[in-house]
């Protein structure tokens, strides 16, 4: 905010509490973290955490612009497995790092685009729309690998996501980059305005002149890209890709934008409140597997945290009206 | 059952919302409470319903000091709300929603039988009458509106607080209510009516009590009052003209030329000119086609057939952008759906319709910070900044903000469609010379309003619609209330009308 606002002035120490809350909550975590368990503050580990976390947030940003436009995308998963498919492909006849990357990022354009073109104009439910696309999108990823696993045959081109800059990978750097982007889009330009104003009120938007249908379809048309060059960073870097790939960054990503408090039902949000939504899930899963959790309990008590701050921040809201 | 409150205070925050209040409202009887927005009026009505507690003071009912602790502890006093915004599962039927939380069983079954029944005889005996062989979201909001008085009367209330229940309704489903509100009282109930629109209050009421910044100015009886005496009261000002002087419209150059539009069963063979400098009023009853028209010409719904001229060319406008880009400016009939985005600031309010101007890759915040104060400025808009949310703006204020909206782009054709829905009397005054103060300045206004006071008072010619069709049109001296009435009403009479 560059503005000064009157209103601001009076804001007291209560609302700057819960305005911010997921900062507060994710810093006490990382405190807590970094006196309790040895291993967790160190520049290797917290490297690694970044570069684990390079692909989900590349996802996060962009989903974070769907949910303030009020919309939903389910069918990320199925972008985020479909892509590097045919990327692979492209790899295996073309060895082009950069062609790759392209082509992957071009099959989540194509899968936006028809997400995008679904809701806004068929005026289907996104979820359920994204819902169907999705099985659409899996069908067509066991069509282009033919049920097999893809491998990259050329090993230099893992230094696409692997490269060390400035101590950080590559992936991470990209991951930087996209949240960049999608940040000045939603913040400083008239996209990111239309964005919040569909999400807002929908109708109202339309009567202020704004062409709703296409702001709905460019917020599908990111989401869309971000995932398939997640997706193809993911496959680049483990040098494999099936069909059958997990699948479920979607979950974690949905995640990660809700507990960082942009709301489901549009209207609001904001990028940076997904990437402190990362890190909080990306700490606690960390501290669990340094201190040796059992990945089953993780899990249970993973989805019990979000429950909480997702809770606890819609109880503090409560307040307001 | 009478219902009598000494010294209650209440209090928000820093804001003294209820100051020592004593009031006594005698059973069987329709009492009114008014005042302006903030004034306490609706905060009274909520402690007596339990929404709120009252800080300290008594409330007795029928002799004995209660605490009204929640809307139950109220319900099972006697006492419902019926509050603004209507609480009805959409769904359900009518007698579902009534009996809802009541329903007769058997072990876990429900008795619809029983409940059919119950549903007919208690329709029989309020002379309430509302359909039920459809889901209620099917209803009108008057319709709505009576199964939230059923499902009071089916908890048996005696004291029934209706918060402005006129403010959504059209002018015959508010004669209706009134009916209603009449025979309820013939039978003993009391109403407590809070209400923003005095013809209403001074109409159905047996008593009113003034309000204004949490005290009582005082309580009398209707025949005692005028409109002006109770604007007087609210606001603490001597009332001035409600409607500033009419100035002639320019020279008679049409703006805007509409010929034989036409779009399915809601309107058709619409025709009719706006001049530079005049205001014309499309009036009718709700349902006449009056909106529709305006909104098929801002582009906001298709046409079948038709032509829009603007300014001697023209255009097709098959979307709001395409209306605002020719000059057209509209502000809707509904603000809070159709109008604002509540949760964004005052600015990005304003320059919404104007972003390609006011950006090239990035908005152009400096560019727009001037447009938007400039226009803030010009639509008096009273706010600490433009940077406060809508939402916690008042309703006269966030109508302020879509004039400010409109404005902003210079449009030479201003359509408002009931432009001070909602907004306190204060308000209004500030609309009214802001729509005349365009007007002289060349602009063409169009008005569409239910209410008939502000067609008369602002239009220099009022077309009057009838199912889909302009039926009259007036002009100069021919415009009164009573001919805008006879002519919505020409052809085919409809019973319950007041006026």
């Amino acid at each position: 905010m560059t503005t000064v606002d009157t209103a601001s002035k009076s804001v007291n120490v209560k609302s700057l509490l819960s305005k911010y809350a997921i900062v507060w909550v994710t810093i006490l975590v990382f405190i807590f973290l970094s006196a309790s368990t040895d291993a967790f503050l160190s520049i290797d580990n917290l490297r690694n955490i970044l570069d684990q976390q390079s692909v989900v947030l590349i996802v996060a940003a962009f989903t974070t612009i769907v949910l303030i436009s009020g919309g939903f995308d389910v069918s990320l998963g199925a972008i985020y497995i479909l892509a590097p498919l045919v990327a692979l492909r492209v790899q295996n006849n073309i060895n082009s790092a950069w062609l790759t990357l392209l082509a992957g990022i071009l099959v989540g354009l194509i899968t936006g685009l028809l997400n995008g073109v679904i809701v806004a104009y068929g005026k289907i439910n996104s979820f359920i729309a994204t819902l169907a696309t999705s099985f659409i999108f899996f069908g067509i990823a066991y069509l282009v690998s033919d049920g097999t696993i893809l491998r990259v045959t050329d090993i230099n081109m893992r230094k696409v996501a692997t490269t060390h800059i400035l101590g950080l990978t590559s992936a991470t750097w990209i991951a930087f980059l996209v949240i960049a982007i999608a940040w000045i889009l939603l913040d400083r330009t008239r996209f990111g305005r239309y964005i919040f104003s569909v999400g807002g009120n929908f109708e109202a938007a339309r009567l202020a002149g704004v062409r709703t249908n296409r702001v709905v379809v460019a917020a599908f048309v990111l989401a869309g890209a971000g995932a398939g060059l997640a997706g193809t960073l993911n496959s680049i870097r483990s040098v494999t890709a099936q069909a059958s790939d997990d699948f479920s960054i979607i979950f974690s990503v949905i995640a990660a934008v809700v507990v960082g408090g942009t709301s489901i039902a549009g209207g609001s949000g904001a990028i940076w409140r997904s990437v402190v939504g990362v890190f909080f899930i990306a700490f606690i899963v960390n501290g669990f597997n340094l201190n040796g959790v059992d990945p089953v309990y993780q899990r249970i008590i993973q989805g019990a945290v979000i429950l909480t701050a997702v809770g606890a921040d819609a109880w503090s809201r409560r307040d307001k009206s | 059952m009478d219902l009598e409150v000494r010294g209650i205070n209440k209090r928000f925050g820093a804001t003294i919302a209820l100051d020592s209040v004593n009031l006594k409202i005698a059973s069987g009887t329709i009492h009114s409470l008014i005042g302006e927005n903030g004034a306490g009026k609706s905060t009274l009505g909520k402690i007596l319903s339990g929404v709120y507690q009252l800080d300290s003071g008594e409330v007795e009912l029928a002799g004995q000091t209660v605490t009204i602790g929640s809307p139950r502890d109220a319900l099972s006093r006697g006492i419902t709300i019926i509050a603004q915004e209507l609480s009805l599962v959409p769904s359900r039927t009518a007698a579902d929603n009534v009996y809802l939380g009541i329903e007769d069983h058997a072990g876990p079954w429900v008795r619809r039988g029983v409940i059919k029944d119950r549903f007919e005889e208690l329709t029989n005996t309020s002379g309430i009458t509302v359909p039920n062989d459809r889901p209620v979201s099917a209803l009108s909001i008057g319709d709505q509106q009576k199964v939230e008085i059923l499902r009071a009367l089916a908890r048996n209330s005696e004291v029934i607080v209706m918060d402005e229940p006129t403010a959504r309704l059209s002018v015959e489903e508010t004669a209706v209510l009134k009916t209603v509100m009449r025979s309820l009282r013939d039978q003993g109930k009391t109403i407590i009516f809070v209400s923003h629109f005095l013809g209403d209050v001074l109409d159905v009421s047996d008593a009113i009590t003034i309000m204004r910044d949490g005290k009582i100015i005082r309580t009398s009886k209707p025949t005692e009052e005028t409109h002006d005496s109770l604007v007087e009261a609210m606001t603490g000002r001597k009332a001035g003209d409600a409607f500033p002087a009419k100035k002639p419209p320019l020279a008679p150059v049409s703006v805007l030329e509409v010929t034989g539009l036409t779009r399915g069963a809601l309107f058709s063979d619409i025709s009719f000119t706006v001049g530079a400098g005049e205001i014309v009023a499309l009036a009718g009853l709700v349902g006449s086609g009056r909106s529709e028209v305006a909104r098929a010409i801002y582009g906001a719904d298709p046409i079948d057939s038709g032509e829009v001229k603007l300014q001697g060319n023209t255009i097709k406008i098959s979307h709001p952008a395409t209306a605002i880009s020719n000059g057209i400016a509209m502000i809707p009939e509904s603000r809070k759906d159709q109008g604002l985005i509540l949760d964004r600031p005052i600015r990005e309010n304003i320059a919404l319709p104007y972003l390609k101007k006011l950006s090239s890759v990035l908005m152009k915040r400096r560019q727009e910070n001037s447009l938007v104060s400039e226009n803030f400025q010009a639509a008096g808009i009273r706010a600490l900044s433009s940077e406060m949310s809508v939402r916690s703006l008042s309703g006269g204020n966030q109508q302020k903000v879509l004039f400010a909206r409109s404005l902003a782009g210079a449009p030479t054709l201003f359509i408002a469609d009931e432009p001070t829905r909602g907004v306190d009397v204060g308000s209004k005054r500030a609309i009214y010379e802001l729509m005349v103060d365009l007007a002289s300045k060349g602009m063409a206004v169009l008005v569409i309003s239910s209410e008939l006071d502000e067609v008369v008072g602002l239009a220099h010619r009022v077309i009057v619609m009838q199912t889909g069709k302009i039926v009259a049109e007036l002009v100069g001296d021919q415009i009164s209330e009573s001919a805008v009435v006879a002519a919505a009403f020409s052809t085919k009479q409809r019973e319950g009308l007041a006026s």
